[in-house]
Order: structure tokens, then sequence, then C-alpha cells
């Protein structure tokens, strides 16, 4: 029911254009997120389909109703748009206990006060936080702050649920926690949720679709695992995964690449024409490390990080990153030998867009 | 343990000790906080102490009160709290209202507490409600109004006192010596409450203190977190609601602290009082200590201590205030722009109505004074009527008032104008470096009970009113027989409006991280080089404004003058004090205009100077 649509949204600030001509459509239940380096546009996104900011052009709507349409001179406030938003800093009325602040918007709603009690306990025990009833915000942790603000939006039950970098506050293992209970109550309240952030990892793991946008500029609407195995362009591809994937300019000649002093067939999944300059991208996991391999190159340095060991490769003066499951440790400078296994990408490097994905071999 | 070789136990724990203190004696800020400590108890403790006493001592003005008792001058007596505040009929049959107590006590008291009450809810109003205008809504000329409405706060605060006096008097109430403008070209005679008494000292104080309120309130508008009603928004709560449940509470505790803070400033006020009581004699607690000052000390010495007592109540509550958990602090939030209310076609209207209100408060105040300046026979305000004899004239006959030469060509004026300079300019000298060498050691020493004495000390001159204390260096001088004179006047301006200095000096110096002067130590550099070319030049500007807020302070003070000025050196707010008495009405104004151009142009240098203002932080 409540499917989001923004059509040729655009906000500009003056001169600075922080959202340009933006199309999205979210559908029902999805859980989305708003993905970009700071200063990208996707809080602003966000802000104007809560009715917070009003674009300076297109067409919002909401479960099929327009809520802005500029031509039309379209604007509903906050209040008639039937939503929830989850502020970074969380927002907690500092005046008002953690009772007061979730029974807030009950009361503005007219509910009468045992139903806003029976709500509100509700809400204290799915975010288990019954004990802090009668406490301050001050008084409690950021992480209890936090349970706090999500209770107080969920409160009026809205259908939509907005969310600004709602974990961005928090210490990395409350951060996975918090993560968890967010994909859990996003099933149990069976709503949308709009989500922003500018942690790749948290859109990887948190939800079905993931925007990323660019200096205002959508670049890629795609759930997340296609996203990280067939980025767009080289913005997306480099933004998404850690370590990040490999670049390397290379030339494209008779099915074959060369790049890095070496040279691979490369067999194109899809039919399409591939320039002679090229981009070629290769995830880290996909370089193999193996005494058979094909190509060989020197250690540069490893860091091992226990579960995994990222290894650094000087390729005849071409770095590139490998991935090796485990701890293994190679001395500095030690010859290995190496192959390409699954996928990689050919980006055209003029304009960075993707050509096509393939596989690169002997 | 070994045994040392290095003498018995008891000579050892003495050569620690002395090692001890020659470490704590290196460091200069150990130097600096031991030799406040001394010269503040000396300056602000002892001080208070030595005029308490006085409340018990027989003075010679009172001689002949006590013969009877068989007491004289400089005996112990507790006669003065009898008068004061005992003496509850009038011996000849009356009621309680002709009875000393009440006339010299217990009504200026009720009258200061009502003025005073009044003045803060103007303030906190007048003050609140333009700072939301301001802040939250669409209002037109949001920069001219904020610009404007801090005027009456920099200038003096008898300003507008002597304004509404001039414009409004007339022959039909208070001494009706003359007509003001309102009388004698509007021909509209204002009724005598109107003119005197609480209603008007109430308005003014509440007008002159209401920038006050703005910049408080406003600061706290303006720094509000916008979240927090953005939040108030998405759960479908109206306007109304969110001013009353959410922007209104988290203003609160920083509207109780301007009210309290209004509270103290106009109990201790003196010169509106004197301006628009005393002509109907409506005596506030500290004019009426002020008359009672040459003919009862002892009694007045009393009035000094119960204002002194409201002042330290106050300011502890107000301390009660902001230390508790309901001061909040509203970081900003990354969503700088609130969506401001839309007043339609009200945006300009009220912003109409502001300005004229501003106007009449800020620019027609000056007119005035310019007017009343020029005028021969008052109330006649033709152009015949005009002369520039009252600010250029010399050898005049026809003046009939003391002197016979324009303000401007009059040796005794620019005598006092030096007079008052070099006073403004040695206390900010002197409270400006305290300030940054105290801020120096409470800084260096955090924490330690040494820096909170000094800190504290050093704010205490603040808890006091200005003519409170004024009366107790007069006391203090008088008892070390130190005769008056522009030494007395230093060390009082210096000590009262150290608490400026010290306030930006200690902050200032929290805001620099040690290591900054101990990457200076490590190279060597001594501790004057260190102070002059590193630890200064970085916080200049705030430094900077130690020096200039007293001095700014200082040229416009009258209450902390007026008891100590000798008659011989007068600096020129006495003199318009003076002339007002002795209803000079031109030369008065012409003095007043005089000081207030001084006084906003030396405010205007600072701003150009530093780039400090004062309403920085709130304008739209």
């Amino acid at each position: 029911m409540p499917e989001i649509i923004l059509e040729h949204v655009s906000k500009r600030f003056e001169k600075f254009v922080a959202v340009d001509d933006l199309n999205l459509q979210i559908a029902n239940n999805d859980f989305i997120t708003l993905l970009g380096p700071s200063g990208c546009g996707k809080t602003t996104t966000l802000r104007m389909i809560a009715g917070l900011e009003t674009p300076t052009e297109g067409r919002i709507l909401i479960g099929g109703k327009v809520v802005f349409d500029a031509a039309k001179g379209i604007n509903l406030p906050p209040i008639k748009r039937d939503v929830g938003f989850l502020f970074q800093n969380y927002a907690l009325w500092p005046h008002m206990t953690v009772y007061q602040n979730i029974a807030f918007g009950l009361e503005n709603l007219k509910w009468d006060k045992a139903r806003i009690r029976s709500r509100v306990d509700e809400l204290l025990k799915l975010m288990r936080i019954e004990e802090f009833e009668k406490r301050y915000p001050s008084e409690l942790s950021g992480g209890q702050q936090q349970r706090v603000a999500i209770a107080r939006t969920l409160a009026p039950g809205p259908k939509v649920l907005f969310m600004d970098e709602p974990l961005s506050n928090l210490d990395a293992k409350l951060r996975m926690e918090m993560r968890t209970e967010l994909k859990r109550l996003h099933k149990d309240t069976d709503s949308t949720f709009v989500y922003v952030t500018h942690d790749q990892l948290e859109a990887m793991t948190l939800s079905t679709r993931v925007c990323i946008m660019k200096n205002g500029l959508l670049q890629q609407y795609a759930p997340p695992l296609v996203m990280y195995n067939d980025p767009a362009n080289l913005f997306v591809a480099d933004f998404m995964g850690n370590p990040s994937m490999n670049f390397t300019d290379g030339t494209w000649e008779n099915g074959t690449v060369t790049f890095g002093g070496l040279s691979a067939r490369f067999t194109p999944d899809e039919e399409a024409a591939i320039p002679r300059d090229v981009v070629v991208g290769i995830r880290p996991e996909y370089i193999s490390l193996n005494s058979e391999g094909a190509y060989t190159g020197k250690v540069y340095s490893t860091l091992p990080s226990g579960m995994e060991t990222t290894v650094k490769l000087d390729v005849n003066g071409t770095p590139l990153t490998a991935v090796v499951f485990g701890d293994v440790d190679w001395p500095v400078d030690t010859e290995v030998r190496f192959d390409f296994t699954k996928s990689a990408l050919l980006y055209d490097r003029e304009s960075g867009k993707r050509i096509t994905r393939g596989k690169l071999g002997r | 343990m070994t045994a040392s070789t290095a003498g018995t136990p008891p000579e050892r724990s003495l050569a620690r000790t002395g090692g001890k203190l020659r470490a704590w004696f290196s460091k200069p800020a150990n130097v600096i906080l031991l030799l406040f400590c001394i010269a503040l108890i000396v300056l602000t403790l002892y001080p208070l102490f030595s005029m308490l006493s006085e409340m018990f001592l027989v003075h010679s003005p009172e001689r002949s009160m006590v013969r009877k008792m068989g007491l004289k001058v400089g005996d112990f007596t507790t006669v003065h709290f009898d008068k004061l505040l005992f003496t509850l009929d009038d011996g000849i049959g009356g009621d309680f209202t002709t009875s000393n107590s009440w006339i010299n006590f217990y009504q200026p008291l009720l009258n200061t507490l009502l003025v005073s009450v009044s003045a803060s809810a103007i303030a906190i109003l007048f003050g609140g409600v333009v700072a939301f205008l301001i802040t939250r809504t669409n209002i037109s000329c949001k920069k001219f109004i904020s610009g404007v409405f801090v005027f009456p706060y920099i200038m003096p605060s008898w300003t507008l006192a002597t304004f509404w006096q001039t414009f409004f008097k007339n022959t039909q109430i208070g001494l009706g010596t003359s007509n003001g403008i309102m009388a004698s070209v509007f021909g509209v005679y204002m009724p005598e409450w109107f003119v005197y008494g609480p209603f008007p000292i109430a308005l003014v104080l509440g007008l002159h203190y209401a920038p006050f309120a703005y910049i408080l309130i406003g600061g706290i508008l303006r720094n509000m977190d916008a979240n927090l009603e953005e939040a108030a928004t998405i759960l479908k709560t109206g306007r109304s609601r969110i001013i009353r449940k959410i922007t209104l509470p988290i203003v609160k505790p920083a509207m109780l602290s301007t009210l309290l803070l209004v509270f103290a400033s106009s109990m201790s006020a003196y010169s509106v009082p004197v301006f628009l009581g005393n002509p109907v004699r409506y005596y506030t607690l500290s004019t009426k200590m002020k008359s009672m000052m040459d003919t009862y000390p002892g009694q007045a010495y009393i009035m000094v201590a119960v204002m002194i007592i409201f002042g330290v109540g106050i300011l502890l509550i107000n301390q009660k205030v902001t230390n508790s958990r309901k001061q909040f602090t509203t970081v900003t939030g990354k969503s700088g722009q609130v969506s401001l209310i839309d007043l339609n076609a009200g945006k300009r209207i009220i912003a109409a109505v502001l300005v004229i209100i501003l106007l009449m408060v800020a620019v027609v105040p000056l007119v005035t004074f310019a007017l009343e300046s020029v005028i021969i026979k008052a109330g006649d305000y033709s152009l015949s009527n005009m002369t520039l004899d009252f600010w250029l004239g010399k050898g005049l006959t026809y003046l009939d008032q003391g002197d016979d030469t324009g303000i401007l060509l009059s040796a005794k004026v620019w005598k006092a104008l030096g007079y008052s300079l070099l006073l403004a300019v040695s206390c900010a000298l002197i409270a400006g470096t305290c300030g940054v060498l105290i801020g120096y050691g409470v800084a260096r020493r955090r924490g330690s009970r040494l820096a909170n004495w000094v800190n504290n000390l050093s704010f205490f001159p603040y808890l006091m009113p200005s003519l409170a204390f004024g009366a107790i260096y007069l006391s203090m001088s008088s008892k070390l027989s130190v005769p008056l004179g522009l030494g007395v006047l230093i060390l009082a301006g210096s000590i009262k409006y150290m608490p400026f200095a010290t306030r930006s000096g200690v902050s200032a110096m929290l805001q620099l991280s040690g290591e900054i002067e101990e990457a200076a130590v490590i190279t060597g550099v001594s501790w004057w080089k260190r102070m002059l070319r590193v630890i200064f030049p970085i916080q200049k500007s705030s430094f900077l404004s130690g020096y200039l807020l007293p001095m700014v302070s200082c040229m416009r003070e009258l209450s902390l003058f007026v008891l100590l000025v000798p008659t011989s050196n007068t600096i020129l707010t006495t003199m318009l004090m003076q002339y007002s008495e002795k209803g000079w009405a031109q030369f008065g104004n012409a003095i007043n205009l005089l000081i207030i151009v001084v006084v906003l142009l030396i405010n205007f240098v600072v701003n150009k100077l530093t780039g400090a203002s004062i309403d920085k932080g709130v304008g739209g």
C-alpha cells in the first residue's frame, strides 16, 4: 500500500544543487537504503519525502497520494504524510521522561489515557527499555536513547519509517547489535523503511534495495548483491566493498585484455561493443593465490585480520589487492603465483560506465 | 628499603618540604594564584567585612541622634537596626505608615521589589517575543531589528529615563519646573503616574534589560537542535502545541536565569529611579540608601547589606538553576534551517510596529537630547528659541545655569571627559590584565582549591550592587584615611569589572590546550615570552574583549562612582548627575548626549577592531 514514488525531484539551495532529477520507486515493505558519501543529497532526499524540506521541482507520491507536486503547487505538511522519522541525534526531548517522549505522539492523536498506557508499555517491552520509563534522556546511554527514539517513532504505527543515519553515533559493537534489531523490526512491523547511511556495509547488510547517490545524482538503484557483483559504474564499484575493487587501466584487443604487464583472455557474459581503452575491475576475493597460478607477482605487504588476510601484490609495478581466507602470512617480497577466478568487469575508461561482465582466464 | 646516608629522618623531611615548596613556587601559575588570592581577599572580602562593621558603629553625622544614649563617635551600637528596621510607630501617635522604618526601609524595599519584578517581566516578555520572532518566523527587517534592539543595552541605563522625563514632564506634576516636548508641542499633559514613579521606572528598566533577555533567549533558540521541533512535527503536533510543549520548556531555564539576573540588576539600579522617582519622592532601596548616606551612614550601610544579601541570594539560586539537570545542552543538529513560521501579511506589520518601538527607544532619545540642549527657554521649540550657546557659547550671561561657557569650550567638561577616559582606560588595563593572569592561573591549576578560591573571589564583585560596592570603598577609604580621588575610583572600577575580564580570560585559557605552552617550555622559552609570544596572540580576541568590556562599562558607569567621586575631580557621568539635580537642563542634555556618543563610538570602534558584536549569534 504505501508505495513511494519520486518523479524528477530536484532540490537547489541557491546555486548549489543538492538533488538532481531523481526518479525512485520504493515498493511496499521494502527496506531501502540511500547510500553515498557526505554531501551527496541522501539526507535531503529523505527530508523531502518526509516533508521537512521542500523540493524545487518534481512530484512525490506516497501510497498513491500526491504529497508534493511543484507544478500543481501541492505540498502536504509532514503531519498529513503519515510517516515516522528517526533522527541521527535521536532528538529526544530533554525535558520529558522516556514515557512522556513515547506518549507525546499518541496524545496528538487524541488517544485515551489507557490506550496510550498500553501502547507505550508494548513499545517499552519491544525495545527492552521497560526499566527506564521514568528516566530523562540525559540519564540514558547512547544505545538506550536510540531505543527510546525508535519506540517514539514507532508508537503511532507509521506505515513508512524514515531513518537518518540512526546508528552513526553508536560504537561498533552496539551498531552491530542495533542492525540486527532494525532488520528484525522491519519484518515485525510490516512497514516500509527508508534508511540513510554512508556506510556501505550497513547498506549491504540491511536493505532489500540500495540507492547509491553522488553529487545529487542517482548512480544505481538495485538489490545490494547485484550492486556488489555488477556495479553500474566505477564510482559504485569503488564505493561498495571493503577492501575495494582493483581497478587497472587496460587495453582490449581480439578477446584479450592487457593490463599491469600481463595479458588474459576475457570472455564477456553478454554481447557488448568493447572499446580499446578500458578499466579492468577485479574484486580482491576473485584473485586466488595458488602455487599453480598462471601469473606471478611479489608480495608488497600482508594484512592478516584473523578470519581473512588481505595481500597487497606488486605485479610488474601495478598494485593488486587479493583477499585470502584464513591467516596466511607471506614474508615481504615473496614471489607468489595467482589466478583470476569467477568474474571481472570492464569499464569504459572515458565515461567510467560499465561495459560488460565476464571471465578472465588463460 | 636500605638505610640512607643522607642525614637523619627529620632533616630529610625538612629538606623534602623545602624542595616541595621550591617546586611549588617555581610554577608561575601557583605564584599568580597566591598573589591574587591575597589581593582579592584584601580588596573584596576585607571591605565587605569592614562595611558590615559600619552597621554597628556611631558615625559623626549621627552624634546628635545618640547623644542621649551616652554614645560617642566610633562606639559600638545596635541603634541603627532599631531605627531602620524596628521603629514601627512615629512616636507622635501616627500609624505605621508614618514611622521611620516604614518610610526609610519597608516602603523603599516594597517599591524596589515591585519595580524589579515588573521590570523583569517586561524584559522577558519583550526580549523573548522579539527573540522568537527573529529566530522562528519570517518577519521582515531581521538585520535591522536585531542590530538596533541591543542599542538600549549599550547606552547608559539612564538614557531612557532622562528621555522619558524630558519628553513627558510638564508643569502640572513632579517638580513642575517646565514643560517637555509632549506638553509644549502636542499640548498633552501626561498624568503623574505615567511620567514619574513605579510605572515608568519599571518600563524603562524593562526596556533597558530586554536586549539582555533577547541575547540569552535568542541564543538558546538559535542553537536549539531543530530536530527537536521536527520530531514533534512528524508526530503530528500542531504549531502552538510545539511551542508550548517543546520550545518553551527547553528555553525555560534560560528564561529563569534571565529573570533572576534582570531582577538583581533592576534591584540595584540607581540612576533610573533617581531620575524618575525622586521628583515625586518615590524611593527605592538604592536611592534611599544614597540619600541617607550623608545623614545616617549606619542605617545606609544596613540597606547596603540587605541589597548584597538579595544579590548573593539571587545569584546562588541562579547557579542552582543553571547547574541542575533541567539545564539542557542543546547541540545543534545537522538541519540548520528550522522551517520558519509564515506570518503572511503580518510579517511586515509586526516588523513595522517593532521598528517604530525601536526607533522610539533608541533614536528618538538622542534627538530629544540634542533638541533640549539647544533651546533657550524651556518648552519653546521654535527656531527663534534655539541656540548653540550651550555647546559652543562663551562668556554668556543670560544662561543663568552656573556656567557661562558651552560644554565643548568648557575646560571643566573637557577635564571631566579626560578623567572619564583616563578612568576607563586604567580600569580596562588593570582588570583586563588581571583577567588574563587569573585565567592563566586558574586554567593551569584547574580543580585545585586555590584556583577555585581565586576564581570565586574574582567573581564576587559581580554579586554586589554597584552602589553598595561604591559604599564599601567609601567606608574603607574613610577608615584608612585615604583621600578620595582618581586612585580610589580606578581601584573600585577595576575590581568591580574584573569578573568580565576573568570570565573571558578563564574561558579563553581553558580552550587553549596545555600542550601549546608545554611545547614552548620544552624548548626553554621563558614564562614572559611564553605569555607574550605564544599564549596572548593565540587567544587575542577573547583577551581583548576582557579589556574592552570593562572600558565601555566604566565609561557609562554612574552608580559605582557616584559616592566616590570627589567634588574637585568630577567625571562626566557624575557631572551629568549634578547638573540634573540642579535643574540645568540644557547643559545636562548636552553632556548626556556627549556621553552616549562617546560610549557608542567606543563600542563601534571595538566592533570594527575586534569583530565582536553584542548581538552576534542572534541576528537574522
